[in-house]
């Protein structure tokens, strides 16, 4: 059984935010007004944090692409009272939206902030109704959303596989997030298959994952950068 | 304000029948009809309702008679995740020209004559959270189109209501005894 998982290599992440843009259009990713943005009410199942470091002029901006880390003890799934969120089998963090009664609990356990309530109906001008991605629901007003590494990919992946009579390879399920990244800062795949980049790049000395003292077992890692850059 | 619920309910009975304070109306008879009446509206409110049909499709004179392949008129059954309707183009294929000389071939090749669309109605529905695949069942499992549809190819005229219940324990039941996924996520998003 896979256990798939993430790397984030942030000495290769220029913040161009081709992920965030990539992962809004891959899962009809509503969008809401900039005064409703204001008040945290924005969606981004993948963002691109932002931060200056040291004094100006001698400054840095350091750039952190932060998904949904689908966590192996996720304290979303200990909260949630009616099992609309749960991790399957391998490893990826699930939200059944028909399910979700929209208590938000699940939002206000998660350590890394990426569950997203959906505030209003999703909306979309007119022009752009039609290039809604027909494998990913549109959510409604009042559940929780959130990024599901791109699940429906996988499963398309292992149809075509099947299909095909042969093994799922690497290459088969990749996030859109990880597609779009030009710099190929975000490697996606199994982590307990020694034949996948991630589970060689887990172990790298870089390697750190986001609070991880909390015991959440997070499966997106990171990879610090160098010193000096 | 407090309901007095006796006399609420003799004002009730008066009003039904007029006959206040009829006797055999009173206590458990109320109650029991109420509840029929409360079942039938139930029944009948979970039934779906009746599909029609452009065209009386006979589906046995195309798939056994003139042994059409289900993906003749079913266009995407085994790649897409809809199977498809047919629409005019479809039947146009061979009912351009009058075939045989029955009320209903003279009506189709009138109406494709006329420029009429043939729309055909979904008969089996599924909730909008389900993510079901034609593709992933008929081409890569190989199941029989009759496992979900039951005996839709055996049909004379089309039915107006789908032959078979398919719900979540129906799908569920043969995913279990078929150790497939059942999984959330794999079909609901």
């Amino acid at each position: 059984m896979p256990r798939w998982g993430m790397v984030i290599d942030l000495d290769r992440c220029t913040g161009c935010g081709a992920c965030e843009t990539a992962c809004k259009s891959e899962n009809n990713v509503a969008t809401v007004s900039s005064d409703q943005a204001d008040l945290g009410r924005a969606t981004a199942w993948m963002r691109v944090m932002t931060e200056v470091e040291g004094e100006f002029p001698n400054t840095t901006m350091r750039f952190m692409p932060r998904p949904c880390m689908h966590c192996d003890n996720p304290p979303c799934v200990k909260v949630c009272p009616v099992a609309a969120t749960y991790i399957n089998d391998e490893g990826i963090v699930g939200q059944i939206y028909p399910r979700c009664i929209g208590c938000r609990y699940c939002a206000n356990a998660c350590p890394y902030t990426v569950k997203y309530f959906n505030w209003f109906a999703p909306e979309w001008p007119e022009s752009e109704r039609a290039h809604l991605n027909p494998d990913v629901s549109v959510r409604p007003k009042g559940v929780i959303e959130k990024c599901t590494f791109c699940h429906h990919r996988l499963q398309k992946a292992r149809e075509d596989a099947r299909a095909e009579g042969r093994e799922l390879r690497e290459a088969d399920y990749q996030p859109a997030c990880v597609d779009a990244c030009p710099t190929g800062a975000i490697v996606f795949g199994d982590l307990d298959d020694p034949q996948h980049r991630v589970a060689e790049l887990k172990h790298d000395a870089r390697a750190m994952r986001l609070m991880e003292d909390l015991g959440t077992e997070p499966k997106v890692y990171y990879l610090t950068p160098r010193a000096g850059t | 304000m407090t309901v007095r619920w006796s006399a609420l309910r003799s004002r009730a009975v008066g009003a039904f029948t007029g006959l206040r304070g009829a006797g055999w109306l009173r206590g458990p008879t109320l109650l029991g009809l109420l509840a029929l009446v409360a079942l039938v509206v139930v029944v009948l409110a979970s039934r779906s309702r009746p599909v029609a049909q452009p065209v009386a499709f006979n589906h046995v004179k195309h798939t056994q008679d003139l042994e059409l392949g289900c993906e003749f008129c079913h266009q995407n059954v085994n790649t897409g995740a809809r199977a498809g309707l047919p629409n005019a183009e479809t039947c146009s294929a061979c009912h351009q020209e009058q075939q045989g000389n029955s009320a209903e071939a003279v009506r189709v090749t009138t109406l494709l004559a006329k420029g009429d669309p043939l729309r055909f109605n979904k008969l089996f529905r599924l909730a909008d959270h389900v993510y079901f695949a034609h593709r992933r069942h008929v081409e890569i499992a190989k199941l029989e189109c009759s496992q979900c549809h039951g005996a839709i190819a055996t049909t004379r005229r089309p039915p107006s209501r789908p032959l078979t219940r398919v719900n979540m324990k129906f799908c569920l039941s043969c995913h279990q005894a078929k150790k497939q996924s059942v999984d959330c996520v794999a079909c609901h998003r």
